[in-house]
């Protein structure tokens, strides 16, 4: 039973941490995103395994969202007494302009001009591959919610991409 | 019906997440509608674009040292210098054949371990079964104190309980944490458990003792809340009676009085298991008593709704003014069990009945009535909490009443009252229904505090150690005590909540139990504020029940010389006895016959004769054991 528990957070940890990491990435940058999943398993080492069984992945989310936002919110304030300024939305921190600058395809680019919300949760329900209960599970929202938040991104990207992807190959590529 | 392109099922059915009875609707809309087929086929197209971009992402791995830092932490290396206290805690719970479920759960959260397995695997065959005969012909209105049935038998029906075995708190010095953080936690379930299990002649598994459940099961005096207050909140320090050389300290928490016509109203649904298992003399037709009692005291602007759950949910009884008794005591009198259990269904209609019949100011709330098995159909016991949690917050509380034995399930049964801003108890008997229903209905339904959190800060120029006595699975981290989002216990009207801290005075004679003094560091530096004569400081946190905002209550603990009181000697002796049937690792010179001496030198009422008569009995069961 012990060797299984271990195992149980070893077998979370293969499976969700790039996902992960990408996800911490999103919200607080790359130098910090590793802390903040390593902290995230820690937690998950020191869980009552039934209060997280079942939805392992939501939690993990959940936990490394929380985890980032706080240390997201330390960094945000060392950096304003440091530097005594910052005129950016909280939301948009430098590491928006980071991925913007690093998106190199025209989706990537289109991905990363979406809202904070509707990117986490195109990340979430893509990369990570949570349900949409799972992923209102993460951002506090309904599932109803989430269902029309990543259709409003898809829909956003879909214009912004204008007439690339085409629908027609699509079909085809399918039946392939 | 939605336009194509604002239609969130599109997206939704192109991910696989429309359930299924929308999926074939929208399936059959697909079939007639080329502008529907149009957009589906567009936003694949984009979710397809997309997921090649993440995907094309760089596969990231954490590096070797926070790794190792991950696999040093990892459950089964941390109980390694536990295992002989988990072998001896496996060992009895088997003896008594209640092996489930069990975990243990430190003093923080991060000691929390767990090692279980699912209760749900071992309850199925049973749940299924057809209505079984009456095993135990305890009568309902028998006095606590006996309840009858065969020796034979009691061995047996005891193992599909599934109990949560924990560690208690360990002591913590204040030099390196001078801190202690917890829930409030106002259920009794544990005494009552403990109660039967002892008149059925043998000892409760440890993991069903819970030492605050015994203490918060007696009221104790404590001072009216000042006007503007939902609780008032006291301190008491004396000797610990089981530890030469420590003190003991005891908090109390006491509601406010909510008289009955202050109630705006009472919105009852109550959520009845009638699967097979229910039918025992001690369930089901005590469960109709129990309630009945209830109903006696409602009137006609109250609401009582009667629904069941064995094999499918079913209303019994739809939305009836209280004062329609003969209506509400037919239908419960017409409750029949039979079938298998789906708590999860029934727990839904039971839910969305009481949203319908929201009485604004008043007690909304779901009383769950059960053996505690939920093993068919939708619900894994986490999808049930998220579901009480949430209905919580829409000011739907929940209730459980625990009824029977044999395939008891307490974890999930505290786990969800806990989660539903809710309160637990046990009922075995009808004077224990009468306590919880009628004496104290208004505590038991009516809540004037929620979210309650309690957090301690001892002095280190007075106290060099401390433990908190029992709230072991409400323990909560010391950041959580600030942050409103974290859940924690409610108060009901008229409750008493009491903790007690073993403490280890500086400069005594006693040290702290088990610890070597540190080499590489001495204690910080203490503050202007920690001066002499002040042990401590308590700071509660709790919410009004419709704000979601917390407000702050203060109170400085010094110690006295003065002799203590009679309630404090009761509440030492009701947690003597806990450790003693817990087997504590601090029970000290604890014994059965300090407990009965401790407690009867307490004013007794009837409540607390019996608290003496179950510390013999358990003293004969601890004898023939041996």
């Amino acid at each position: 039973m012990q060797e299984a528990d271990a195992r149980w957070v070893l077998e979370a940890l293969s499976r969700y941490e790039a996902a992960l990491l990408r996800y911490a990435t999103s919200l607080v940058g790359r130098s910090l995103a590793a802390d903040v999943v390593q902290d995230t398993f820690l937690e998950l080492c020191r869980a009552k395994r039934e209060e997280v069984q079942g939805h392992v992945a939501a939690w993990l989310f959940r936990v490394c969202k929380h985890r980032a936002l706080d240390l997201g919110r330390k960094q945000r304030r060392l950096r304003s007494l440091e530097e005594a300024d910052v005129e950016e939305a909280p939301d948009s921190g430098p590491v928006n302009k980071l991925e913007r600058k690093e998106a190199a395809t025209r989706v990537g680019a289109a991905l990363a001009r979406l809202p904070e919300r509707e990117r986490e949760a195109l990340t979430l329900k893509l990369d990570a591959g949570l349900s949409y209960k799972e992923i209102a599970e993460v951002m506090g929202l309904t599932p109803s919610n989430v269902g029309f938040i990543l259709h409003t991104a898809v829909k956003r990207v879909q214009r912004e991409l204008g007439g690339e992807v085409k629908p027609t190959a699509r079909v085809a590529g399918r039946t392939s | 019906m939605t336009h194509a392109h604002e239609d969130p099922r599109v997206t939704a059915y192109a991910l696989g997440e429309l359930p299924p009875e929308e999926r074939a609707a929208f399936e059959a809309e697909l079939a007639k509608s080329e502008l529907l087929r149009d957009e589906l086929e567009q936003v694949e197209g984009t979710l397809e674009a997309l997921r090649d971009e993440i995907r094309a992402q760089p596969k990231d791995a954490l590096d070797e040292a926070r790794r190792s830092r991950i696999r040093a932490a990892l459950p089964q290396r941390r109980r390694r210098a536990r295992t002989l206290v988990v072998t001896a805690v496996t060992a009895t719970a088997m003896a008594a054949g209640a092996l489930l479920f069990f975990q243990t759960a430190g003093r923080e959260r991060d000691a929390a371990e767990v090692a279980h397995v699912s209760p749900k695997l071992a309850l199925d065959e049973e749940k299924n079964m057809p209505v079984r005969a009456a095993t135990v012909a305890a009568s309902a209105a028998s006095a606590p104190g006996q309840a009858p049935g065969d020796d034979e038998h009691k061995g047996k029906r005891l193992d599909r309980e599934a109990y949560d075995a924990f560690q208690d708190n360990p002591f913590v010095e204040v030099a390196t944490d001078p801190r202690s953080t917890f829930s409030v936690d106002v259920d009794t379930a544990s005494y009552s458990l403990m109660r039967r299990h002892l008149n059925e002649g043998r000892l409760p598994p440890k993991g069903a003792v819970r030492i605050e459940e015994m203490i918060n099961y007696f009221a104790y005096s404590y001072p009216e809340p000042e006007a503007e207050r939902p609780f008032s909140v006291s301190a008491e320090v004396g000797a610990a009676p089981w530890a030469s050389g420590h003190r003991l300290l005891k908090l109390g928490l006491k509601g406010k009085h909510v008289a009955p016509a202050d109630v705006p109203g009472t919105n009852l649904v109550f959520l009845i298991d009638t699967s097979g298992s229910m039918s025992d003399e001690n369930k089901l037709p005590l469960l109709k008593r129990a309630f009945s009692l209830l109903v006696q005291q409602l009137d006609a602007v109250d609401r009582v709704s009667i629904v069941t759950y064995a094999g499918s949910a079913g209303m019994v009884l739809g939305p009836t003014p209280g004062n329609d008794k003969a209506a509400i005591l037919g239908a419960f009198d017409r409750l029949d069990a039979g079938g298998s259990t789906n708590g999860g269904a029934g727990i839904q209609l039971a839910y969305k009945l009481a949203a319908e019949q929201m009485i604004r100011g008043g007690i909304n709330r779901v009383v769950l009535a059960t053996d505690g098995d939920f093993n068919v159909g939708m619900t894994s016991q986490s999808d049930l909490v998220d579901l009480v949690e949430q209905k919580a917050k829409s000011g739907v509380f929940l209730s459980v009443l625990g009824f029977g034995s044999g395939n008891y399930n307490d974890s999930t049964m505290e786990k969800l009252a806990d989660k539903g801003n809710g309160n637990y108890a046990y009922i075995d008997t009808l004077n224990e229904a009468k306590k919880v229903l009628v004496e104290q209905a208004t505590g038991t339904l009516m809540t004037i505090a929620k979210d309650v959190k309690i957090q301690v800060e001892f002095n280190p120029a007075e106290v060099s150690a401390f433990r908190l006595i029992g709230y072991e699975n409400r323990v909560l981290a010391h950041r959580d005590f600030n942050d409103d989002k974290k859940d924690a216990g409610e108060i009901g009207a008229d409750h008493t909540v009491t903790a007690l801290y073993e403490l280890v005075p500086v400069g005594g004679a006693a040290g702290v139990p088990g610890t070597d003094p540190l080499k590489y560091q001495r204690p910080g530096a203490p503050t202007g504020s920690a001066v002499k004569g002040e042990l401590g400081t308590v700071k509660l946190r709790y919410k009004l029940p419709s704000s979601n905002e917390s407000q702050l209550l203060e109170v400085v603990v010094r110690d006295s010389a003065r002799p203590e009181s009679g309630d404090f000697r009761f509440a030492a002796a009701v947690a003597e006895l806990g450790m003693l049937l817990r087997d504590s690792p601090h029970k000290g010179s604890s014994s059965f016959a300090d407990v009965i001496r401790l407690a009867s030198s307490s004013e007794l009422d009837e409540r607390r004769r019996e608290l003496v008569e179950l510390a013999r009995k358990a003293e004969q069961l601890r004898t023939r054991e041996r």
